[in-house]
Order: C-alpha cells, then structure tokens, then sequence
C-alpha cells in the first residue's frame, strides 16, 4: 500500500491503495465513483474511458501508480465542466442514450475529441468514437449527438 | 451538476411526441445506479469455476486447496444447494451447481467465496474437479441420428421439442410451379454484447429474506426458480431489477440469480457481490440459437408464392432455456409476411453439448427471415420479377391468411412499408448506383419484408399489473413491474402516465420492479412490455384522474366532476376557475382513494389451428404482428471480401407510434445487431468449447463500421395496444437485406451469415450465378 | 500485491532495472496490463514518465522518435504526416483512438507480435532503433531486432530509447492497409506497407513491401520487390510480386481467419496500390528544420 495523490475532477486525492490497483477500481470502489463502468477488462470497449492529463485512458488498463500527481476527469467532473455538461445535454435531446452503460464512456472520449478536432466531420467523429461499443443505438444518434455539442461549442467560442 | 432535468420535463408531455427520456440524463452523467454499482460495507465476492469441457462426468471435486487460499471464505457444491438444484422458465432442467453429469463447458461445478476478487480468483483456480469425459454431441442434425449420444439417456431422445405447420400440400403444389428454388442456410449462434454482464449483490436480511438487487429482465419469475432451486419460499425472497445496462433476451431468466442466492445463504448475513466477466458471459451465457434451414420455395409464373417447404433445426445446447418457445416462434415465422397457399413446415430443438441457447432479441424469426427472404429473392431472379414487385404482389393484408393459416387480424401495414421503398430514391436509382461503383468495389442494393408477432401465444398470459399513486406530497408514483433493459419503456410510461393525468414528467416518480412493491408484470421480453403495461397504467391513470376530479367535485361540493380539469400541480375547477393544489387534495385524501391499481391481460389468438399442444402452449399462433421492409445498398471489396453497409433503410408498420424519438432507438438498435449478425458476429465454438472468448475475438461492429440508420415508420392504429401501438423491440433486427444486396453485388450466394471477408473471397472464385 | 516503480529518469529507471531485474518494464500498459490480467505477474517498472525516451525531433537527417511516444502524437506529427506517411498510415487503425492515446511505440516494438501495426512500416522505412542500458548503447536495424513471434534481441538490461527513421531525399508513392474483422478494434489479420519510388518516366526505382502476420515477423520479400523494380506501377507488375509474395509468406489459421484466406489477401492488397485515390506521394524533405 501506498500513498497515492492526485487531482480527481479539479480537486486534489490522497487515497492509500496498492500500486497495482486498478483505476476502473479505484474510482468505483475505493471512491464510490460509479459512472465509469468496466464492459470488458481489455481496453476493447471504452466504457472505462476517463481523461488522464487530457488524453483519453482505459481505466481498466491503467494502474494506480501511473497516475500519481497527475489530474483525472471522469463523468462526474460533469458538474464543473461545460463540455461535460454539454455532451450530457447534447446526448440526451438527441436519443442518444438507450441502457446507458457506455454513455460516460462515449462523453469522455468524445470530450477528447472535441478537444483535439473542434469541428469534426460526421466521418471523423465516427474514427473518434471508433473504440467505444454500444450495443444499443447504432451509434447514429451518438453521432448526431456529438456532431451537434461541436456545432454549439463553435458557436460559444465564436462569439 | 444541480440541473439533472431537461426543461422539456416540465411541460405535459403528449402521446406522439418525440421526446427525451428521462433517464437519459441521469445515465449519461453516470449517476443512475445499475446494479452492479453498488459496493456494500463488508462485501464478500462470489464466483464459480466452471466445467471447461462439454460433456463429463464429474467424478469428485476436491475444493480443500481451494479453501486453504487465504481470504476465500466458503465453496460450494451441489451439495450445499438445498433445494431443487435446478431452474429454467419452461422446463426445470438447468443444475444451479453440476451434481453428476457436466453438459457444456460452462456448467459450474463450485461456487466460491472470498473475501477479495484476487483471492476468489485465486480461489476458483485451485479448485480440483476431476472430470471423466463423455463423448459429446455437436450438431442438431447428429443428434437426431439414432445412435447420436444422448444428453438425457432416459428420455431416449435429444428432442426438446418439435413442431409442425401443414397447410394445403406442399409436396403436390411444387410440380404446378413455375419455379422452384432450394437452399441450405445457415445462421451461427450469436452473442448479446450488452456492455453490461450479469451482475448483482444479495444478502439475507436479519429477518431472514434474502434480498437481491440483479440486472434481469425477469424479478417476478426469477423469484419462483431461486425458490425452487435453492428450496426457499418466493415470499422469503425479494428481488430488485434496477435499470439494465442492456439485455437483449441475454437477461431473460436466471443468470447469476440462483448462484448469488446461494453464496448469500452461505455469508453469513454478509452483502455478496457475482458479476460475470466478459469472458465468462461470452464463452459460458446464453446464445442466439445457431440453426439449419432447409429451405424449397416455388411460385407460378406471375410471381404468386405458391408452395413452401422448410425443414428448421434449432441448436439448443442442453437446458431448455426457452428452446422451444424460440423453435415455436421460428416456425410460425417461417414463411414470411406472405400468403402461400400450400407449406409444409417442420423445425425440430435438439439438444447438444454446444452452448446454452435461449432467448435473443428476434427470438427465432431473426434466423427464418434470413431464410424466407433469400428464398423469395432467388425465386424472384428465377422468374425474372423484380424483387421488390414479388414481395408486394405476396404481401398479406387484413383479412388474408398468412403462410402458416392464421388469419391477419389488425392493420398489416407491409404493403405500405415496400411502397415507400419503391418511392425512395435509393431504390428508383439503384441500377446507376450500382454502375458507380468504384476500381475493386463492387455494389449491390437488397431488401427484405419482415413481420413479428408479439407477446406470448394464446396460453402462457402475457399480464401485467400498474399500480400508480398520488402521494400525500402531491407527486404521482408509478409502480412499474417490468424491467426497462435500455429499451426506455419507463419513458413512455412516464409519458402515458402524464398525458393522461395532465402531469409534466418532473411530477412523476417511477419505482423500477422490485417484487415487495411493484405488481408482477411478466418478462421484459416478445415486445410486450410497453403495450401490456402500458394498458394496465392507461387503465390505472385514468381511474386516479377519475377518482381525483370526483374528490374535488366533492371537496368543493359540485355534482359533477365533469366541471374538473387535472392541471400540472393542480385541480381546475373549470366554471369558477379556482385551482385546488393537488399537494391540498393528496392531504385530505386516505391512501386507498389516491391510489389505483389495474391489471391487463393481453388477449391471445382465438383461433385453434391443428396442432398439437405443445406447439400452442410455445406460443402459436400469436395475434398481433408487426411489419417492415427494409433495404441495405452494400460495396463489396474485391480484394479483401470485406462488406460495407454505405446506407441502410429500416421502413416499419408498428401501430401507432408514441414517441418517434424511442420508436427510432428500437429499429436502429435492432439493426445494428441484425447487421452484426450477418457481416461480423461470427462465433466460433469447436467441439463444444468457445473459441471465440471475449470483446477481441468477438468484433460487434464499431461507429465506424455502421453507416447512418435511416428509419420511417407507418403508423397505423391497433386497437390492442395503448393509444394504438404495437411492439416493435424485435422485429429489426434482421440481416437478410444485406445478403440479398451481396448477393446482387457478387452475383453469387453466399448460404452462410456471417458474411465474412474470408466467405466472400470464397464465392467470388466461383462461377457466376446471376447474369 | 504488485509492485509498481514509476522511474522520471533513465538514471533512476536503471537503478530499478539492477534493483528488480526480474520486473517487467511497461510503457502504456495495453499489452502487458491485458496479459497481467489474465496471468498475474510480479513487479512492474513503468517507463511512461521519462522525458528523454517521448518525443518527435528532427536530428541528422533522421526523424527520432523517443519510444515512449504516444501512437497518438505521431499521427498528429506533420514530419510524419508529409514525409513519413506510411508510418501514420499504418498505425492509424491500431487498436482505438483511445488506446493510441496510452500505447507506445516501443512497447509496440518490443511485444513484437506477428500482427504488430507499426511493424510493417518501420520495416519499409527501414526503421533504426536506439537500445540503451546502464553503461552502454547500440543502433540496431528494426528487422534484426525482431527476431521471431514475440521475440527480439533486447539484452538483459537494455531498454530501448528510441526509433530513427531517415528521411528520403526524393518523393516516393506510401501506402499501408491492414485487414481486419471490422474497421476498429481489430487485431491484424494481414497488412500491407509500401513505399515506392520511381523515376520520371514512371517507373519503379525502388520498392520496400512489408506484410504483417503472414509470419512470425514481418514479411519482406526481396523476389516481390524484384519483380517491380525496373516496370511501371501496373497490375501485370503486381500480379508478379504477389506470386513472389504467396511464396514466402507463412500464415497462420487461427479463431479470426484461415492460413488460406490471408494468402490471398497477400496478393490482393499489393493490387490496392493501383488505386488513385489511396495510395499517397510523401512531400519531398528539403533538408530545412522543421518544428518538433
């Protein structure tokens, strides 16, 4: 066991826990932060997707220790990030959300695309989304859902 | 985040509306609460070591070194399970835990407990079973044979069930024709996928209950098996369904229930925690049936269908597991959306040593539709009729006798479905569509009619039970005993619920099924859930609002309460104008006037075709169907095999559509596993042992290899379903417009799904089939 | 419980190399975390944080690329995207953008599966690589290095640093296309990388073809190759090197596809070169700095 500090949503987290913990662990069981889900343990599915240092993970993939002293958004950081909150919005107008189990994955990987291509075309948001599975809608209303959270974020930062 | 609502949910929302669910929110900012998400204070974890070989005796199991790892608590076996041993919603066959004989390769042999998930699997791993194999039976056909090994040696028979439909003579009306066409086809087993594995947490209770919060699609019956299995009475079991993070039938009935029931019995009072992994769910849980389909189709000269016969088999491992009532559904689907004068229809379940095979969204008709459709496109080329013309020309309308006798009761919107296909541009420019295509690409365009008939057939009752409650705090509760695995019923009953009583959404709570508070309500299954339940709330609330408005009358003394109005948070009284706060109403009224419970039984088909009974107590005939027509316009590469789906077009009659917005998830969701069904889904068992084991070997299509979905729906009345709707959870999903688009782009057939690259490259080295 | 040493310096990561020489060194996690799953395993020395081994640079006439560099940040590079294109190419179907944003391109190397993505483009790039270990360092040729499934000639001890890749001095036709059981999330079943370069009349001056998973490592067939050199870019030209290709190829059979259908692919692919549309002319290097 060790120390482990870190920024979780813009806060800073000291939490003792073994090196080799898994952060998919991490968050939902030692930290009771549920919205990331594990759909398969491999890094096949996305449903574990949170932002390390700005760059999507699978925290099914990521141990404990690599992410000391670095900053770690997941879903819930929703409450304070206006990209979070607006894929959230952006998915639920537009149906893009049936079981829901791969939605917080889907919105974290999409804020990182967003981030890296503000203005993606319907075909790069389908490569940008391209390792997220959804068993449920066919991805077209996902990609409706982002195509549309892109065109409101040009439109914010237009202004 | 302090704003969880859209402002949509605070305005009345109307049947017909295309709306947001409400759970979309919640779900997207992942803090709805599944039911694997919760990690209870002094959890133990329980999994099982599984067989590993398909068919054995299990001769010993030593579990000694097992228990000697530090951390594991307890492990089980046969010999712990009190009860019955054994579940399986028709048939009683499935073991909780293997006492003697192993029958596929995920039978589990032991259950551990642990106190840790590294030492449980630590745990699991030093188990000892020593296993004597037998030899094993790996097809359907084989196991029919006479000296096919038997599963079941006492029953003398790998039959689960067969079934036979006779109309006019088939056999006879085949020399008349002008064409005949015959195939072979095979469809594989296929997986659910959901993102979410079976997963639960249990514990028994102080006073004894054992109490179960589990992703199913089943709480009221799981609770009647987990009682039998493991010999507790259902009152003494409390089973909580919480939203699924998807089921697809792979929830339908006992996954974990029964193993999880156990492992709590045996905690001490402790919360246990089972989730499947994905490599367990893959190579050990349920599968779309794998099936045989032999199939011979001849029509006269002007295209009219005119003789059918189809020998069906179904592979359905070794439980029941709703084998039969799949086999039943296929075999009454057989012959599509079409009148036929003369069939001869034949399928046969047939236990094996292969994988469990159970319920899949589609449920049997997924797998004859791929069947008829080929067949009538085959036939069409045979005669020179275009394809679209000869399904038209086919197509049963009210009134007709479909292929299997039945009588076509409601509105049959299939004409209108492949009117709109013909009116698209797709379709009209489909022969320069095809010359367009590009160097190594080749294009082909293809359809397909579909039907499904919903609920559970004229015996098994397809009921439910809404009760709904104004609260004294003046907010209206919804006690839902169906399960909503993703497919948004709760939405819409939030929406019925709230159009009637004049509520926005924001009014509502909605208790999600939980057998101590919510009424039974059947399975989340056969595209029933909304229109069942959604009669018996229609019912439910329109009672309350009566009620209601009569209490008001009341209050202010008014003869009739026809004067009244249900506003949002409010009682109008219409000639004074005067609003009387429902919070002030719910205060002066007793919880027996503000609450109303209704039940509904779905009525089943009144018409008694010759069959024997078995065939009617599996479900035929069913009454009400839905309809469709879809098309696919495909590009083959030529120097990979590989097939890409550049548009797809779902068009559906379905009754009237309550919201467009859920109406649209269910088709583009149904497709997308229909299309994986037939280009990329291809899971490989060997002898009975999974080859294909997790989410890397297992390729569900990506956001990349799907095009966008095009949906249009038909929207006609059906006065048996709530405001005029009919299911429509099933009946997309469907491969065969792709294989006929194939076809025509390759002009050569291709009898298996799926489609892959490899098959493809396959049959372009053969001659030629089509000009 | 594992033990995981997170080193920020190649000073302090040899002090945990001669420390725990038993550890296994994992830079983005997404092939040893999988097999650390599924096998357990002991200690664990991440590499992920030591600035010197991430990194795009222009250096004498090299593009060098540190090998703890994301797949992510080479495909955004622009030297790589004009002048090494079969290289973004290659590996823009790896795996998932999301694990393109954790896998590195050492660790890529060093797992050395058959079906490696960038293998074959490094191979037709003719790909140098940096190995270092305490008191010593060596530049080896990426197709020596590899020397079998999973296997290379990594010395105990050693780590590799870096990849180098030289810019050609002419333009020159890269292509590279991988086979998989759909668009994303795929294992390889065949690829195919090329770099082509030809005279002004067209034809072929030289050819680098590089197959992925037709054998325990990178397929390179100097007879293919042969059959181009000299003849226009055409599908006769083609059709001869995928005879030549078809014969030196060993695939396997295995749960995603039959040795027999990925020798076809073999042959076909090299056919794709024909296609206007796919294939692209990396920009010519004038030999200016560039940015990193």
């Amino acid at each position: 066991m060790s120390s482990l500090s870190f920024t979780l949503n813009g806060k800073p987290v000291s939490v003792d826990v073994a090196d080799d913990r898994r952060l998919i662990d991490l968050l939902r069981q030692d930290l009771g932060l549920i919205g990331s889900k594990e759909g398969c343990g491999i890094g096949n599915c996305g449903a574990c997707t949170v932002l390390v240092d700005g760059a999507p993970r699978a925290a099914c993939l990521t141990l404990a220790a690599q992410i000391a002293g670095r900053h770690v958004v997941t879903i819930e950081g929703a409450a304070t990030s206006p990209l979070l909150r607006l894929l959230t919005e952006s998915f639920a107008t537009h149906g893009a959300v049936q079981c829901g189990y791969c939605t917080p994955g889907m919105i974290m990987a999409a804020a990182a695309l967003l981030v890296r291509t503000p203005s993606p075309s319907r075909h790069e948001i389908r490569d940008g989304m391209s390792g997220n599975l959804c068993r449920c809608t066919g991805y077209h209303r996902i990609v409706d859902a982002i195509e549309a959270a892109a065109g409101r974020l040009f439109a914010e930062t237009a202004k | 985040m302090t704003r969880l609502s859209l402002p949509i949910f605070e305005e009345v929302p109307e049947i017909g509306r295309a709306q947001p669910r409400r759970d979309a929110t919640p779900k997207a900012l992942g803090i709805e609460y599944f039911a694997g998400d919760a990690y209870p204070a002094n959890l133990l974890w329980a999994g099982v070591r599984r067989a590993g070989v398909p068919h054995a005796r299990l001769a010993s199991i030593d579990t000694a070194s097992a228990l000697a790892i530090p951390g594991v608590v307890a492990v089980l076996t046969h010999a712990d399970v009190k009860g019955s041993n054994r579940f399986g919603v028709v048939r009683r066959d499935q073991p909780v835990l293997v006492e003697a004989i192993v029958r596929h390769a995920g039978d589990p042999l032991a259950l551990v407990l642990a106190e840790t998930p590294e030492a449980l699997r630590r745990g699991i791993a030093l188990i000892e079973p020593v296993l004597e194999p037998l030899p094993g039976v790996f097809d359907a056909e084989d196991a029919l044979a006479a000296d096919a090994v038997l599963l079941y040696p006492d029953e003398g028979t790998n039959l689960l069930l067969d079934g036979e439909i006779v109309v006019g003579d088939a056999a006879g009306a085949f020399d008349a024709c002008a064409a005949v066409v015959e195939a072979c086809i095979e469809t594989p087993w296929q997986d659910h996928a959901a993102l979410e594995t079976p997963v639960g947490v249990a514990v028994v209770e102080p006073d004894g209950r054992l109490v179960m919060t589990v992703s199913t699609q089943t709480p009221f019956r799981d609770r009647g098996e987990i009682a039998e299995a493991l010999g507790l009475p259902e009152e003494g079991i409390r089973v909580i369904a919480p939203f699924l993070g998807g089921g697809f039938g792979g929830k339908d009935g006992i996954t974990i229930q029964c193993l999880l029931g156990l492992a709590a019995l045996h905690a001490a009072g402790r919360p246990v925690r089972m989730e499947l992994s994905r490599e367990e769910s893959v190579s050990a849980g349920v599968k779309r049936h794998r099936t045989r389909l032999y199939y011979r189709l001849g029509a006269a000269a002007d295209g009219a269908l005119q003789a059918l016969d189809a020998r069906i088999y179904f592979d359905t491992g070794p439980y029941d597991h709703l084998g039969g009532a799949v086999m039943m559904l296929g075999l009454e689907h057989a012959g599509g959306p079409y009148r036929i004068p003369h069939v001869r229809l034949r399928a046969w379940s047939v236990r094996t040593n292969n994988p469990v095979a159970g319920a899949f969204r589609g449920f049997g008709v997924t797998q004859v539709t791929a069947a008829i459709e080929q067949m009538i496109d085959r036939l069409a080329l045979a005669l020179g009729k275009c394809p679209l013309e000869m399904r038209r020309h086919n197509a049963v309308r009210r009134g007709d006798r479909n292929a299997v006798g039945t009588t076509v009761l409601g509105p049959a919107g299939l004409v209108d479905c492949l009117d709109r296909l013909a009116a698209h541009p797709w379709w009209i420019s489909r022969e320069s569509w095809i010359a367009a295509a590009g160097l190594f690409k080749r294009r082909g365009i293809g359809i397909a009619a579909l039907h499904h008939g919903t609920g559970y057939g004229p015996i098994i009752p397809d009921s439910a039970g809404a009760k709904i409650e104004l609260t004294g705090g003046g907010r209206f509760r919804i006690y839902c005993g169906v399960a909503d695995m993703g497919q948004g019923n709760s939405s819409t009953f939030l929406q019925i619920a709230g159009a009637i009583l004049g509520q926005p959404m924001e009014a509502f709570d909605l208790l999600l099924p939980d057998t101590d508070r919510t009424l039974p309500s059947g399975s989340a299954s056969a595209s029933r859930t909304t229109s069942t339940f959604g009669i018996a709330l229609t019912t439910a609330a329109t009672v309350l609002r009566e009620r209601l408005l009569c209490r008001a009358a009341d209050a202010m003394m008014v003869p009739s309460a026809d004067e009244f109005v249900l506003l949002p948070g409010s009682v109008r009284h219409l000639s004074s104008g005067r609003d009387f706060p429902l919070g002030v109403l719910a205060q002066r009224l007793p919880l027996d006037d503000r609450v109303a419970v209704a039940y509904h039984r779905m009525p089943g088909s009144r018409e008694r075709p010759d069959a024997p009974p078995a065939m009617r107590l599996h479900g035929f005939p069913h009454r009400v169907f839905g309809y469709g027509a879809h098309l696919a316009r495909v590009e083959v590469d030529e120097l990979t095999g590989q097939v890409a789906v550049l548009d797809y077009l779902a068009v559906n009659e379905s009754g009237a559509v309550l919201n467009p917005q859920l109406y649209e998830q269910q088709l583009q969701g149904a497709v997308a596993q229909g299309l994986g069904l037939a280009i990329w889904e291809d899971f490989k068992v060997e002898r009975g042992l999974a080859r294909t084991r997790d989410f890397d070997s297992y390729a569900i299509p990506t956001a990349l290899d799907l095009p966008d979905l095009a949906t249009q729906a038909i929207s006609l009345y059906d006065e048996n379903g709530p405001f005029g709707m009919k299911g429509v959870g099933e009946i997309a999903v469907n491969g065969p417009a792709v294989a006929n688009a194939v076809a025509v782009a390759i002009k050569r057939r291709i009898d298996r799904f799926p489609l892959t690259p490899e098959r493809v490259l396959a049959a372009l080295d053969r001659p030629s089939e089509m000009p | 419980m594992t033990r995981v040493i997170m080193p920020e310096t190649l000073e302090s990561l040899w002090d945990a190399m001669t420390a725990a020489p038993e550890a296994r060194l994992f830079c983005g996690g997404t092939d040893l975390l999988v097999r650390h799953r599924r096998e357990g395993g002991g200690s664990l020395i991440g590499i992920d944080r030591i600035a010197a081994l991430r990194g795009i640079r222009y250096q004498d006439g090299d593009v060098v690329i540190g090998a703890a560099t994301r797949f992510s940040d080479i495909l955004e590079d622009p030297l790589i995207r004009a002048h090494l294109p079969v290289l973004a190419r290659g590996v823009a179907a790896l795996a998932s953008p999301t694990i393109r944003a954790m896998a590195s391109i050492g660790g890529n190397i060093v797992t050395a599966s058959p079906a490696a993505d960038s293998l074959p483009a490094l191979t037709v790039l003719s790909a140098r690589l940096d190995l270092a270990s305490p008191n010593a360092h060596r530049t080896v040729a990426l197709r020596e290095f590899i020397t079998g499934s999973h296997a290379t000639g990594l010395r105990p001890g050693e780590i590799v640093t870096a990849v180098r890749i030289a810019l050609a001095p002419r333009p020159a036709l890269h292509h590279a296309e991988k086979v998989g059981q759909r668009r994303m999330l795929s294992g390889t079943l065949v690829s195919l990388a090329a770099v082509i370069a030809m005279d002004d009349d067209g034809r072929i001056e030289q050819a680098s073809l590089a197959f992925g998973n037709l054998g325990p490592t990178v397929l390179v067939s100097v007879e293919a190759e042969a059959e181009l050199i000299g003849r226009r870019l055409d599908r006769d030209a083609l059709a001869a090197a995928g005879v030549a290709v078809r014969r030196a190829a060993r695939p396997q059979d295995d749960v995603r596809a039959s040795a027999a259908y990925r020798l076809r692919l073999a042959g076909n692919l090299l056919f794709r070169l024909l296609d206007p549309k796919i294939p692209i002319v990396a920009e010519k290097y004038k030999g200016r700095e560039t940015a990193e």
